[in-house]
C-alpha cells in the first residue's frame, strides 16, 4: 500500500477525531507509524490501523474503509487537484479511473500496484463497477465513489450487488447517478 | 565546539513547551509534505520524459528501418495514440503545391467498430487550405486544438465525431524544412489536457517521420538522376533500355506492336565545334522541347498508338520507343512530324541554328529474339537514312538488312585485309603524247588479293572503305607504298629525269587534319623528290570543304608537290573549283575519251584542253584504249594519255621493267 494512503488516512482521523487520535491508533496496533508518501507499506498496517479504529469506535470494518474512503477524495483533491481538474461529473472522474488515475498514481509511484475496475451498463440502467482485489477493500471502494460524488456536488447511490467477503468470485458495486 | 545559546524565556511552563512542540512539529510535517510534493513531481517528470523518449525511440527506429511513409506513419500514429489513450490518428498528405490536404488512408483507431463512420468520413477526406482542422493547419503552419467538438461548427466532421464520442481533437503539421508534407490528427473521447507535453511529443514524433519523407526524396531524386539525362531531363540510355526491354517482354505471340525509332541530329556536331556547347546544349534543349509537343500531339492525334518514351542516347541521339501500337504505318508519320518539328530554325542568342535529323525506324517482329536486335536494326536503318543526306526516314527491311549485313561483312574482310596486307599496287604508265611517246611517269592503282575471290579492282571495294573509314588507312599505306616504290625505281635510274608517281587520294584522306604532315613525313621517309610526287583528288574535296582544300593543296605546292584534278568533266566541273584551286593538271575522265567517236565528247575535250591551256594546266587523258584515240588526242594537243592501248598496270616489277625500255629505245 502506498504510503500517501496511510497519509490520508491519517489526515481524516485527525480531521475527525482529534490531533492525537492518529498516535493512539499507532501506539494501539503496535506501528512505528513512519508513512512517506513516496514508499510503500504493507497492507497489514492498514488493516491493523483500520481493525483498531473499528474496535474503538465500535463500528465494523466495512463501514469504517467506507468512511475513510469518502473522507479520502476531498483531502486527495488537494493533494492531486490535477488528477480532478480533467472531469465535471462524479461519473466521469470514477471511469477514468483504469486510464487515467492509475497511469497518473503510477507516474508518481513507480510499481504502485493499482486494480483494475470493471465497468458495464446493468440492464436497469446503473453502472455495474466490478472489481477483484487480492485486499478485499470493496468498501473502501465504494467509498471512493460516494467521496467522487461528494466532490463533484452529486448524490450517488451504491449498492454492494456482489461480494467476496461473501464468497462470490468479484466484488460488483450498483452505481445509480440518478438518484 | 561551543554553542553560544538562544535566550529563551525563562518562565517557560509544560504548556507553553507543549505548545511550543505541537508547531514544530507541525512545521516537520509540512516540511516533510513539501519534500514529497518536490520528490513526487521530479518523479513524474522523469516518468513522463522516459516514457516520451521510449515512444520516440520506437518510431525512430521504426523510421530508421523503413522506407515506406505510410507505414512509418501508420506506426507513429498507433504509437502516439497508445502512449496518449485517444483513440483516432489519421495521416493527410499535402499536394506538391501544398493547397490540398489529402487524407491517405493512413490511420489508427483504438476501436475501429466504434469509430467506423468516422473513419469513413475521415480516411479519403480532401481538404482546401484553411478548410477544416487539417486545412488550418495547412494554412497557418502550426497546430490547432478543438477541446470541445461539439461545439466548433467549421469542423467538417463535427456530426460523426460527436456520433463516435469524440470530444477532443489536435493536428499537427510535419514539416520538411519550410515544407509542409504531411498534418497529423487525433482524436480522443476525453479531454486533452497536458498540451505542451503533447505538443512536445508528437512534434518530435513528427521530425522522425518526416525524415522518411526526406529520404524519400533523396532517393527519388537519385534514382531520377541515375535514370534521366541531366541536360534534357529526358530518360536516359538506361531507363531505355529498361522500357524496351519491358515492352519487348510484353510482345503478344506474334511480337507485333513495338517499334523503335533511332534520331540522329545532322550537322549538330558542326554547331557544336562552331559556336560552343552553349549553342548545341540550347539546341538539343529546344529540340528535346520541339519532339515531346511533336510526340504528344501525334498521340493526341492517333489513340491508337499507345505510348511513346522519348530518350536520349548520346550526344545528339534520341530514341523513341513505341509500344502498344496498332498501327504500323504510325511511326513513320511520328517521324515525319519530328522533321517537320525540326524545320523551323533554333534561335540562340541571335544566332540561327537549323537542325535536321535522320531517323532510322525497326518494327518488332518473331525474326527478333531481344529488343537489342531491334534497336541494331533500327539504328541501321538511321545510318542508311543520314547516307541519303538529312531530314530523311528509313524503315529497316530485310533486304536493308542483308545490304548491311554483307557491308559489314565485306567491312569485317577489310580490316582483315589491312592486317595481312592483302592489299597490292599496280603501275600504270603515263606517257607523253607529242611527237615522241615516252613514259613519264605511272598511276598507282590498288588491288586486293582477296583470299577467296582473287584479284579486286577498287570498284569492289572503295565505296565501302570510304563508308567504313577504313580508306584512311588504306589510303595511307597506298601513299606510303608508291613512295617506296618509286624510291626503289629512282635507285636504279640515272638522275636525269626520274619518272613521277601519280596517287589517288580519298576526299576522307585528304581532308584529314594531318594529311600534310603526313605527304611530307612520306616523302622525307623514302627520299622520293616531291616534284616526283602528282596527288589526285577528284571535286569531292572541294565540295566537302572547298577552302580546307585550297589550305591543303596550297602547303604540298610549297613543297613541289604536284597536284591533279581527276575525273575532270563528270560531276560538277565547276570553273570556281579550277579558278580557286591551286592544280597543275586535270585529268580528262575516260569516259570522255571511250565515246570521242561522238562529236559532243571531242568538243568537250576539246573545250577542257582550251580551257586547261588558258588557265596553265598539263592534261592527262585517261582511259585510251585505241590507237585512233591516242591519235586523235595527239591531234586535240593532249600532252598526256594513259590507257590499256598504251600501257596495262603491272605488279611493280614488270611495270617498272617497262622503263628500261624507255632507255633503252
Amino acid at each position: 500500500m502506498k504510503g500517501v494512503i496511510f497519509n490520508v488516512l491519517e489526515d481524516a482521523v485527525v480531521a475527525e477525531h482529534g490531533p492525537d487520535s492518529w498516535a493512539d491508533l499507532l501506539d494501539a496496533a503496535g506501528l512505528d507509524g513512519i508513512y512517506s508518501s513516496l514508499g510503500s507499506y504493507p497492507d497489514a498496517e492498514l488493516l491493523a490501523i483500520v481493525d483498531r479504529a473499528a474496535a474503538t469506535l465500535d463500528q465494523p470494518v466495512p463501514q469504517v474503509l467506507r468512511w475513510f474512503g469518502r473522507k479520502a477524495i476531498p483531502l486527495l483533491a488537494e493533494r492531486y487537484p490535477r488528477l480532478f481538474e480533467q472531469h465535471r461529473s462524479a461519473r466521469s472522474f470514477v471511469t477514468s479511473v483504469n486510464d487515467i488515475i492509475h497511469p497518473e498514481v503510477r507516474k508518481l509511484y513507480a510499481g504502485a500496484a493499482c486494480p483494475h475496475f470493471h465497468f458495464h451498463e446493468l440492464d436497469d440502467g446503473r453502472l455495474a463497477m466490478a472489481y477483484r482485489s487480492q485486499r478485499q477493500l470493496c468498501h473502501l471502494a465504494q467509498g471512493f465513489v460516494e467521496g467522487s460524488g461528494d466532490h463533484f456536488a452529486e448524490t450517488v447511490a451504491v449498492e454492494h450487488i456482489s461480494c467476496v467477503h461473501h464468497g462470490e468470485p468479484v466484488c460488483r458495486l450498483a452505481l445509480d447517478w440518478a438518484a | 565546539m561551543k554553542h553560544t545559546p538562544i535566550p529563551v524565556p525563562a518562565e517557560t511552563d509544560d504548556r507553553q513547551l507543549v505548545a511550543r512542540l505541537r508547531r514544530l512539529l507541525e512545521q516537520e510535517r509540512r516540511a516533510r509534505r513539501d519534500a514529497e510534493a518536490i520528490a513526487e513531481r521530479g518523479l513524474r517528470e522523469l516518468y513522463e520524459s522516459q516514457v516520451r523518449l521510449a515512444l520516440l525511440q520506437r518510431i525512430t527506429d521504426y523510421a530508421n528501418h523503413s522506407d515506406d511513409f505510410s507505414a512509418v506513419l501508420h506506426t507513429a500514429l498507433e504509437e502516439i495514440c497508445t502512449h496518449m489513450g485517444w483513440d483516432f490518428g489519421n495521416a493527410i498528405r499535402i499536394d506538391e503545391r501544398g493547397r490540398f490536404a489529402n487524407a491517405c488512408d493512413t490511420w489508427y483507431a483504438s476501436d475501429p467498430q466504434r469509430l467506423f463512420t468516422f473513419i469513413e468520413a475521415s480516411r479519403s477526406l480532401t481538404l482546401a487550405l484553411g478548410e477544416g482542422l487539417s486545412g488550418r493547419v495547412l494554412r497557418d503552419l502550426h497546430p490547432h486544438w478543438i477541446d470541445d467538438i461539439a461545439n466548433e461548427s467549421w469542423f467538417c466532421r463535427r456530426e460523426e465525431a460527436v456520433g463516435a464520442k469524440l470530444v477532443s481533437a489536435c493536428a499537427f503539421p510535419i514539416m520538411l524544412g519550410d515544407e509542409i508534407v504531411a498534418v497529423i490528427e487525433f482524436f480522443s473521447s476525453k479531454s486533452m489536457v497536458d498540451k505542451d507535453n503533447i505538443l512536445l511529443t508528437v512534434a518530435q514524433a513528427g521530425t522522425q517521420v518526416a525524415r522518411v519523407i526526406e529520404r524519400e526524396r533523396a532517393r527519388d531524386a537519385l534514382l531520377h538522376d541515375a535514370l534521366h539525362d541531366a541536360m534534357t531531363g529526358l530518360p536516359n540510355r538506361v531507363l531505355l533500355d529498361e522500357r524496351c526491354r519491358i515492352a519487348f517482354e510484353r510482345l503478344p505471340a506474334g511480337r507485333q506492336g513495338l517499334a523503335i525509332m533511332v534520331i540522329d541530329l545532322d550537322g549538330f556536331k558542326a554547331i557544336n565545334d562552331k559556336y560552343g556547347h552553349h549553342a548545341g546544349d540550347a539546341l538539343l534543349i529546344d529540340v528535346t522541347g520541339r519532339f515531346e509537343t511533336a510526340i504528344g500531339a501525334f498521340l493526341a492525334a492517333n489513340p491508337g498508338c499507345g505510348h511513346a518514351t522519348l530518350a536520349r542516347v548520346g550526344g545528339d541521339e534520341f530514341v523513341v520507343l513505341l509500344d502498344s501500337l496498332l498501327d504500323a504505318e504510325a511511326p513513320a508519320l511520328l517521324a515525319a512530324m519530328l522533321h517537320e518539328a525540326l524545320r523551323a530554325p533554333t534561335v540562340v542568342d541571335k544566332d540561327q541554328f537549323s537542325a535536321g535529323a535522320s531517323i532510322g525506324i525497326a518494327h518488332s517482329g518473331l525474326v527478333y529474339t531481344d529488343v537489342e536486335q531491334i534497336r541494331r536494326d533500327a539504328d541501321l536503318a538511321m545510318y542508311e537514312a543520314k547516307a541519303e543526306g538529312s531530314g530523311r526516314t528509313v524503315t529497316f527491311t530485310d533486304a536493308l538488312g542483308s545490304e548491311a549485313r554483307n557491308r559489314m561483312a565485306l567491312e569485317r574482310e577489310m580490316r582483315e585485309a589491312i592486317r595481312d596486307r592483302q592489299f597490292v599496287l599496280f603501275y600504270q604508265p603515263i606517257f607523253s603524247l607529242g611527237g615522241e611517246r615516252v613514259l613519264r611517269g605511272y598511276e598507282a592503282l590498288i588491288r586486293w588479293n582477296h583470299p577467296t575471290r582473287g584479284l579486286l579492282d577498287p570498284g569492289a571495294f572503295i565505296e565501302a572503305a570510304e563508308q567504313s573509314g577504313l580508306i584512311v588507312f588504306i589510303g595511307d599505306w597506298v601513299l606510303r607504298q608508291a613512295c617506296s616504290a618509286l624510291a626503289r625505281l629512282h635507285a636504279r635510274l640515272p638522275r636525269h629525269d626520274p619518272p613521277f608517281i601519280s596517287i589517288n587520294i580519298a576526299p576522307q584522306q585528304f581532308l584529314q587534319p594531318n594529311f600534310a604532315q603526313q605527304v611530307q613525313r612520306v616523302l622525307i621517309e623514302t627520299g622520293v623528290p616531291p616534284e616526283c610526287l602528282r596527288l589526285e583528288v577528284t571535286e569531292g574535296v572541294a565540295i566537302i570543304d572547298s577552302e580546307r582544300t585550297r589550305q591543303v593543296l596550297e602547303e604540298i605546292r610549297e613543297w613541289g608537290v604536284l597536284t591533279s584534278l581527276d575525273d575532270f568533266g563528270t560531276g560538277y566541273s565547276s570553273l570556281s573549283y579550277l579558278q580557286n584551286l591551286p592544280f597543275d593538271t586535270l585529268k580528262i575522265d575516260r569516259s570522255f575519251i571511250a565515246s570521242m567517236d561522238e562529236p559532243k565528247s571531242r568538243n568537250i575535250i576539246r573545250a577542257i584542253l582550251d580551257l586547261a591551256g588558258n588557265l596553265n594546266l598539263s592534261v592527262v587523258a585517261e582511259g585510251i584504249e585505241s590507237h585512233e584515240q591516242g591519235a586523235a588526242l595527239v591531234e586535240m594537243g593532249c600532252q598526256f594519255g594513259q590507257g590499256f592501248h598504251l600501257g596495262l598496270p603491272l605488279d611493280e616489277t614488270s611495270a617498272f621493267a617497262l622503263i628500261d625500255g624507255r632507255r633503252a629505245a
